[in-house]
């Protein structure tokens, strides 16, 4: 094993190749908070990528509710309860990461799935039993609040399935750090579902080799959001790319959120991969519950991301989020207007902070007829 | 009259011992033995298999590359091996009381392997898959893709026939049932097969030759032509892999050969498995 850095852990760890990070990083954040679990990310990847035979249980993009939602079943519960104490001593993570703690004979700390855990995606999911009038007929820790989590693959720095592989069938783009799945090399040893904490690798019965998520590549290459980023109704999400911290430029949105404000997270970080979708945790939900899934940085994240309304250039730059199919590179808020540009610095987009809003009468004096306002 | 009853069951014991020994080739020791045959058969309960010497190699881990097979299942193969001077045929047995022959996630399928050296030298690469520069060449026969070669077929209601499938887009009008429009469609979503990685689905061999230099190289053998086939019984499985004899490999001559077995009930896939070193290959001199 090679020793590494990962920033997200603010420690040097084990690895299974030497830390060769790429030209530029595929990222994306997506803003938890505006998330309505609509599926409309699910789709767009479904009907894009995976409609066909032996791919039916194959969700590239999937959202799930938290606490208790989980697809393939129980994806973290199962790892996190195996992987043992992971305790952070302020930024520093203390524990082992998956490739730290693997055992013997093993690339990583990892587990299976069968065909049973991918069955239940999304199966009563939100019930939330505080809204229950004369109170709940059982109980359980988290009575009063769940969240909605959209996951895609995380194109990670240190890609678990990367370091499962034994044929080195997965790697990682030198130009955009997108992790991919050679299919004309894989054999259909299933090492990368096993390996991958997040489960965000398939295996295809009928074609006998792993799937994943390939952030709609050809999109990425003509400067486009991939697919469930364009469709998403209620645009949390954006995409882009991010720097090193030392490296972290402010006009870089992905860079000013995750780097700058702090205001996005990564997901379960202690696992070790340094994964690249980050999130704005959610208000209203258990803090442990998401310094666990989020790291330390959750009260802090969510202390900035309350004060967005007073703050014209973070509330700025969230306005960004769903305007425009192209990736935004750089961006800049002046006055009452921000401005998204790509890769040349050409504009891309220009949205207003604050969208003007017109209040009609219900009642028109000219045409003398009564009209109903929808919002 | 107890005196009289030993003696009885002595002689009835014997006489067994010799029946089964008289209907069994004789065992061979130390090495796999290739008798001549005029023709290979691809049966595995051809009688002609009956003449050949039963070799029964003991199986080991794969606990030297990473990811390692960490407890043990197949303790044994038997093996026979026949040649007609052209093809060399192998038969493997192992008990197995259940037949794992469908894919899926978490799923694994009984599989074995034949392995030799690309070379005919005394000095070999490692059994393990062979080195750099020096590799080895393997035929591996697959229990799912004897159901493929056997006649399953390639609707995902061939492998799992409660599947539930509400739609398909390669499925809907204009595009005609079998058409080369749909067809196109349905490919698009298959790009393993696109590549010509035929990993699984419908085909007509359950076996697929492939040479390596190392752990983590195996790759397909441009040059092919191996058969084989497989069947189970409650005993386990009996598969006949039949491929080309190497061609330095002369009349009277030794080589080595190895061997591995997957488990798949026991989760037996890719480098975990249970597997031999070298094995003493003779190809028996014909009379």
């Amino acid at each position: 094993m090679a020793r590494v850095y990962n920033w997200q852990i603010g420690r040097q760890m084990s690895y299974w190749y030497p830390e060769a990070r790429p030209k530029k990083q595929f990222a994306a954040v997506f803003d938890i908070n505006k998330c309505i679990a609509c599926q409309t990310c699910t789709l767009a990847c479904k009907t894009t990528w995976t409609s066909g035979q032996g791919q039916e249980y194959m969700l590239w993009n999937n959202v799930e509710t938290k606490p208790y939602g989980s697809y393939p079943l129980a994806w973290d519960l199962k790892l996190l309860e195996s992987l043992g104490g992971q305790s952070w001593r302020e930024n520093r993570y203390e524990g082992q990461t998956i490739f730290e703690a693997a055992p013997a004979g093993e690339r990583v700390l990892g587990w299976k799935p069968t065909s049973d855990d991918y069955a239940y995606p999304n199966n009563g999911e939100d019930d939330c039993t505080g809204q229950v009038d004369k109170g709940a007929g059982f109980s359980i820790p988290h009575m009063n609040w769940f969240f909605y989590l959209a996951r895609i693959c995380n194109h990670c720095t240190y890609p678990a399935c990367l370091a499962g592989c034994p044929r080195g069938s997965i790697y990682k783009r030198p130009d955009d750090g997108i992790v991919l799945l050679d299919q004309g090399r894989c054999r259909g040893y299933q090492e990368c579902l096993r390996a991958c904490p997040y489960k965000k690798s398939f295996f295809n019965p009928m074609v006998g080799t792993g799937e994943k998520c390939i952030a709609c590549f050809p999109k990425i290459e003509q400067g486009l959001q991939p697919q469930c980023f364009l469709n998403c109704i209620g645009k949390i999400r954006l995409t882009g790319f991010i720097s090193e911290p030392a490296k972290a430029s402010a006009d870089n949105p992905i860079d000013y959120l995750v780097h700058i404000r702090k205001v996005a997270l990564p997901l379960f970080p202690q696992f070790g991969l340094e994964p690249n979708i980050y999130y704005i945790p959610p208000l209203h939900a258990s803090l442990p519950f998401l310094n666990q899934m989020f790291g330390p940085g959750v009260e802090a994240a969510r202390k900035t991301y309350r004060s967005a309304s007073k703050d014209s250039d973070l509330a700025g730059l969230l306005c960004l989020f769903g305007s425009t199919e192209s990736i935004v590179h750089r961006w800049r808020r002046e006055g009452e207007t921000v401005t998204g540009m790509d890769e040349k610095n050409s504009t891309l987009v220009r949205v207003p902070l604050t969208e003007p809003v017109y209040i009609r009468a219900a009642y028109d004096p000219k045409f003398q007829i009564v009209r109903t306002n929808c919002p | 009259m107890r005196l009289a009853f030993r003696l009885f069951a002595l002689f009835a014991i014997l006489s067994l011992l010799a029946g089964s020994a008289c209907r069994n080739a004789p065992k061979t020791i130390g090495e796999v033995v290739a008798i001549p045959v005029s023709a290979i058969p691809s049966d595995p309960g051809d009688a002609i298999w009956d003449h050949a010497p039963e070799y029964a190699a003991a199986m080991l881990l794969q606990d030297v590359v990473d990811p390692r097979l960490t407890k043990a299942s197949t303790s044994e193969v038997r093996v026979r091996a026949i040649t007609n001077g052209t093809i060399i045929g192998f038969r493997l047995q192992w008990l197995d009381p259940r037949k794992d022959d469908t894919p899926g996630p978490g799923l694994a399928v009984d599989s074995c392997a034949v392995q030799l050296p690309k070379a005919v030298a005394k000095d070999l690469p490692s059994p393990q898959m062979g080195e750099a520069n020096r590799p080895v060449e393997v035929t591996l026969w697959r229990a799912d893709w004897q159901a493929w070669a056997s006649g399953r077929g390639g609707n995902i209601r061939d492998l799992y026939p409660n599947a539930a499938v509400d739609h398909y887009p390669f499925q809907a009008p204009p595009l005609e049932t079998g058409s080369a429009g749909q067809k196109e469609m349905s490919t698009r979503y298959m790009p393993a097969q696109a590549l010509g990685n035929q990993r699984n689905g419908p085909r007509e061999s359950p076996v697929e030759d492939l040479v390596a230099e190392g752990p983590g190289t195996l790759k397909p053998e441009a040059r092919s032509g191996s058969s084989g086939k497989g069947v189970w019984t409650k005993d386990g499985w009996m598969v006949v892999i039949n491929r080309k004899l190497p061609a330095s490999l002369g009349s009277g001559m030794r080589t080595q050969v190895a061997f591995a077995v997957w488990e798949g009930s026991h989760g037996e896939i890719g480098s975990r498995k249970m597997r031999t070193g070298w094995v003493s290959l003779l190809r028996r001199a014909e009379p």
